[in-house]
């Protein structure tokens, strides 16, 4: 075993508590990729992860909220099965949905900036609806930008039909997430926090 | 799903760190060289791959279902021509999107033998020392507890659906059935988090932890003289020489 003796270096509360929470946002971004329900326009059923990138970037704010959809990504890398469908390895973020994985972690910390600014963190529960929802819907422009121009490039097709694939289908359900993701804020769940 | 089965295969036996940088080389090489030729060069360099990991292409394969749909589409909607009064078909159009999907499907076998041969443990050491300094410190504890608390979180959420379910819940909209899940699942998870920090301050959470030893042994020069020809093939196709 490698083990350092000589100083032992702790870690700050306040650092110590930020890892806990991003890695368990992380977590459940991953655990949410297993909840899936019905499409309202496509027989192709939707999984709650993007709902997982948005309460990130809500409740930890730009830096953490990034860093926890960067934990995932990593965690994902190294073998957990938080990616679609529970898969995992390198090798989608190389693949057809690369787009979408690779464009979290931004997502996440534009919705914290959006939300929160940069000076400290706000009580998401103090901030205005209207507020939430334009964090969100940069969120998810981000998000389907990249996925769509990811899967072109991977797949070696226009943007035209990138953006059939991968994204149409998907689009709409966002709306459903994106008033999931108020209801949350504004519900008990966010007192905790 | 894939997953790391013990073994003592070379591929078991590789550095996780050569392991990782094999696949990332194998990607870049085979996004460079996506023509017949180059990917059926780098289809025998999977085979290789896969025959270290003593893994069939299969069960490579089948980690992976859920990215096939896309593998087919893509050269389907390519095909398809869309004019202003009529939808052609164009076959030919999809030779390129079938070599993109094809070489997708390369590098999933090629990262399903690292999945297969490579323990958590030495995957967090990996990436801790392949990221310098604290940020690498920050992601290898953030990927450990990923893989410790995910399975907690499932069995969370899936407590929450099971008794919706009892309770009718599958006949509300998707808006309030979504909320009910992702906010108890919030709860949950800030919950767990909460606890999570008192016990790292208990145990006295440092910046220099206990990781397990790795060491480049001499497959891993072979792994690595693999990754080097891999890397300047890549370069080669890129750089005009």
């Amino acid at each position: 075993m490698a083990t350092e003796t000589e100083t032992v270096e702790l870690v700050g509360e306040e650092v110590a508590g930020n890892v806990a929470r991003a890695a368990l946002f992380a977590a459940l971004t991953g655990a949410f990729a297993y909840v899936s329900f019905p499409n309202p326009v496509s027989p192709v059923p939707v999984s709650l992860q993007v709902l997982g990138v948005f309460l990130a970037g809500i409740f930890l704010g730009p830096v953490w909220g990034g860093a926890s959809l960067t934990f995932y990504l990593a965690a994902g890398a190294a073998g957990a099965p938080v990616f679609a469908g529970g898969s995992a390895g390198l090798g989608p973020l190389a693949g057809s949905t690369a787009g979408f994985l690779w464009s979290y972690p931004i997502a996440a910390a534009l919705v914290g900036a959006v939300v929160h600014g940069f000076d400290g963190l706000a009580d998401p529960e103090a901030v205005r609806t209207v507020r939430l929802v334009t964090a969100m819907v940069a969120g998810t422009a981000v998000i389907y930008a990249l996925g769509t121009v990811g899967f072109a490039v991977v797949q070696d097709v226009g943007l035209v039909e990138a953006f059939v694939v991968s994204a149409v289908a998907f689009v709409p359900v966002e709306a459903v997430k994106i008033a999931a993701a108020v209801g949350i804020v504004r519900s008990d769940a966010a007192a905790a926090a | 799903m894939l997953s790391y089965t013990p073994g003592d295969s070379l591929a078991h036996r590789l550095d996780p760190r050569t392991k990782l940088l094999a696949q990332a080389a194998f990607a870049a090489a085979a996004f460079v060289y996506t023509t017949p030729r180059g990917l059926a060069g780098f289809t025998l360099v999977a085979a290789v791959f896969l025959a270290a990991g003593r893994l069939s292409p299969v069960d490579a394969i089948r980690g992976y279902l859920p990215a096939l749909p896309f593998l087919v589409a893509g050269p389907v909607v390519s095909v398809v021509e869309i004019r202003p009064w009529s939808v052609g078909v164009d076959p030919g159009a999809a030779t390129g999107p079938v070599l993109a999907s094809y070489r997708v499907l390369l590098v999933l076998a090629v990262s399903a033998v690292y999945l297969h041969t490579t323990p958590v443990r030495e995957s967090r050491a990996a990436i801790q020392r392949l990221v310098p300094g604290r940020p690498g410190r920050l992601l290898g504890v953030g990927v450990a507890l990923v893989f410790r608390f995910l399975p907690l979180l499932r069995a969370d959420l899936r407590r929450v659906r099971d008794a919706s379910a009892a309770r009718v819940g599958g006949e509300q909209g998707l808006r309030d059935r979504m909320t009910v899940v992702a906010a108890a699942g919030i709860r949950r998870a800030l919950g767990r988090a909460d606890q999570l920090a008192l016990a790292l301050r208990a145990r006295c959470f440092a910046w220099n932890p206990t990781l397990p030893e790795l060491r480049f042994g001499r497959a891993d020069a072979v792994g690595l003289a693999v990754t080097a020809g891999l890397v300047g093939v890549a370069v080669v196709g890129v750089v005009p020489v």
